[in-house]
């Protein structure tokens, strides 16, 4: 006897999907009892895939067992090449959300963006203008707007459609951060010791012992 | 008197935006938005020299004059102190125990009357102050530091905030009730707050304390995390603008190292047959066939009224302009060309002319509209006309002629 739920949460996996409790509630809390997971897990494991969480533990995703084979391998590339031609966009996004929030915090899962308060809040600080506007020149968030309210709404609907932010609601300006972004975290901090990228309290530092 | 005035003023203008102030103090670390809405506020806590700030862009701090005297008014400052309170407290009392156990000995009556009295109000504030203690941890973790908006700062605050809780856990763990209970001789009030009161003030105190201990770490977790994730982001847009072009190097990952939870999988699509071969699936399989249908159905299965209201009928007289066919109009020309004998002996090819008319007609239909116009003329039009088919045999079927072009002359025939 077929579960839906079962069905329907290895189907989202299989398709790419980061299930979180924004993005698909039901599947997540499906997956939070152990012996879904372990149902999930040998189901998966023998199409050489597995159940992994992020290190937030805040969402799910599907990874390949066994990354030995060429096939697999390129999969896995593939998934990188995305994150490292789109990352300084990522960046600069998240930055501009830190410095419209006036927060020292980046955008969480389960964090709300509404477009009216950030045009609000652009509106407010002119310098945060030319910001956006060097964001929607980039590939991903490109739009042909040259208005804060059209380039802003091309940022979040790029967003939504890459599976990082959820609508809430009707109206269509308010979402909420899925779990996306903690696997965006992971890869950046994976990239980030990689390429010895140091942090600027590393940096700080490093001047120091040079003086 | 002027000074009098003056403090008459000033009290009159805490009383007036009491509300505001005290939001300011308890949920906004002191700090008065400067906002259009507070323009009143601030002129007049200006005024009278209870703000200060900074830069002009600047929040106003309330000054520390005022933020004592808040602390006071609303305990505030004793419940951040409320640990070394209890402390204080508790040694005030163990040394009250003590008196009151040598005034027991020698029987002085009025003393013990007086001691008793001061254990029993010592006591009493004791169960007030451990009660304050802990439910100022209650107010941090509803408030979650918000009101310090620098996350250094908010995670040092945090970190203090549980250092206390912890001193407070080792301090309750401390008391000695029973030796305490065992010195309170015959007095029964005395005996009930410290046999009943006092344990359980206690017991309901560390579990609170316990709790909000233990949120006290999930969000310094928390804002670590935060603080880790603030630097990178800040480092990789550093590393963007130092190195202008960067794009990680994808090709030499060494994929043996990557962690698994960022080995995702490429999407993977499972799919599969309607069972076309299990009879029990056939009613819900015909149902699925029928809505698949693409194509709508013909209109003959439309029923057809059998009457209708009204019928309308051609005006006579009346005519419809079409528009002409330039196709038509270039081969009624060629063929009146060749009809009329305009060319002489000279023949003309089908091929030839579809290319000066400039049409973008299949050259099959130009000839096959040619042929059908030549058979639609009169029969006496129809022998002044000459029609020689190029035309070879079908390789398969040598019956049938494939036409590859019409050469046309006048015919003298007629």
């Amino acid at each position: 006897m077929s579960s839906p739920l079962f069905e329907r949460t290895v189907t989202a996996l299989l398709q790419e999907r980061v299930i979180c409790e924004v993005s698909d509630d039901e599947l997540y809390n499906y997956l939070l009892l152990p012996g879904n997971q372990d149902a999930v897990n040998r189901f998966l494991g023998q199409i050489n895939r597995t159940l992994r969480q992020t290190s937030a533990h805040d969402a799910f995703v599907c990874a390949y067992l066994d990354t030995s084979d060429a096939d697999t391998k390129e999969a896995i590339r593939h998934q990188f090449r995305d994150v490292a031609n789109n990352l300084e966009a990522f960046v600069q996004f998240l930055r501009l959300v830190m410095m419209l929030e006036a927060n020292d915090r980046p955008i969480l899962p389960g964090d709300k963006l509404s477009e009216g308060a950030i045009l609000d809040r652009i509106a407010a600080a002119p310098a945060l203008e030319s910001k956006l506007r060097s964001l929607a020149e980039k590939k991903v968030f490109h739009t042909k707007r040259a208005d804060s309210a059209g380039q802003i709404r091309a940022v979040l609907s790029s967003l939504e459609k890459m599976g990082y932010l959820k609508p809430v609601g009707t109206s269509g300006s308010l979402f909420r951060a899925t779990g996306r972004w903690s696997w965006l975290y992971d890869a950046m901090t994976f990239i980030q010791t990689h390429e010895g990228i140091q942090g600027s309290d590393e940096a700080d530092s490093e001047q120091m012992r040079l003086h | 008197m002027a000074r009098a005035q003056d403090a008459h003023g000033t009290l009159r203008a805490l009383a007036k935006y009491g509300e505001a102030i005290l939001e300011a103090h308890l949920r906004n670390g002191n700090r008065v938005p400067d906002s259009d809405d507070n323009l009143g506020l601030i002129e007049t806590l200006e005024h009278h020299r209870l703000v200060w700030r900074i830069g002009e862009s600047e929040d106003l701090q309330l000054k520390k004059v005022l933020v004592q005297f808040l602390d006071h008014i609303t305990e505030s400052e004793r419940r951040r102190y409320a640990s070394a309170q209890v402390h204080i407290l508790w040694q005030q009392l163990s040394e009250l125990f003590q008196e009151y156990k040598e005034a027991k000995k020698r029987s002085a009556l009025s003393d013990i009357d007086r001691l008793e009295g001061e254990i029993k109000e010592c006591l009493a504030d004791v169960i007030e102050d451990i009660r304050n203690a802990t439910d100022a941890f209650a107010t941090y973790i509803n408030t979650g530091f918000a009101y310090i908006t620098d996350l250094n700062l908010r995670i040092r605050e945090n970190e203090r905030v549980i250092e206390r809780a912890g001193r407070l856990i080792t301090l309750f763990e401390s008391f000695r009730i029973r030796e305490l209970a065992e010195q309170a001789g015959s007095d029964a009030f005395l005996k009930r707050l410290l046999l009943r009161h006092l344990p359980a003030t206690l017991e309901s105190s560390q579990k609170n304390l316990s709790y909000a201990l233990n949120q006290l770490r999930k969000m310094l977790v928390r804002m670590r995390e935060d603080q880790r994730l603030s630097r990178m982001v800040g480092a990789f847009e550093a590393h963007f603008i130092n190195n202008r072009g960067f794009e990680p190097a994808i090709d030499h990952l060494d994929l043996r190292h990557v962690p698994e939870f960022l080995n995702t999988v490429a999407p993977f699509q499972i799919k599969g047959f309607g069972d076309i071969y299990d009879s029990s699936d056939d009613l819900e399989l015909i149902e699925i066939a029928a809505k698949a249908r693409t194509v709508p159905v013909e209109i003959e299965d439309e029923p057809i009224p059998d009457d209708v209201n009204t019928v309308n009928f051609d005006v006579a007289g009346e005519t419809e302009v079409e528009d002409d066919d330039p196709v038509e109009e270039a081969i009624e020309e060629l063929i009146k060309l060749v009809v009329d004998g305009a060319l002489g002996e000279r023949t003309i090819l089908a091929s030839e002319a579809l290319t000066s008319t400039g049409l973008g007609i299949d050259k099959a239909d130009w000839l096959q509209a040619i042929v059908s116009e030549i058979e639609s003329l009169p029969d006496g039009d129809q022998r002044h006309i000459e029609v020689v088919y190029h035309q070879i045999p079908h390789r398969v079927y040598p019956d049938n002629v494939m036409v590859s072009d019409l050469t046309l002359r006048h015919s003298n025939a007629g």
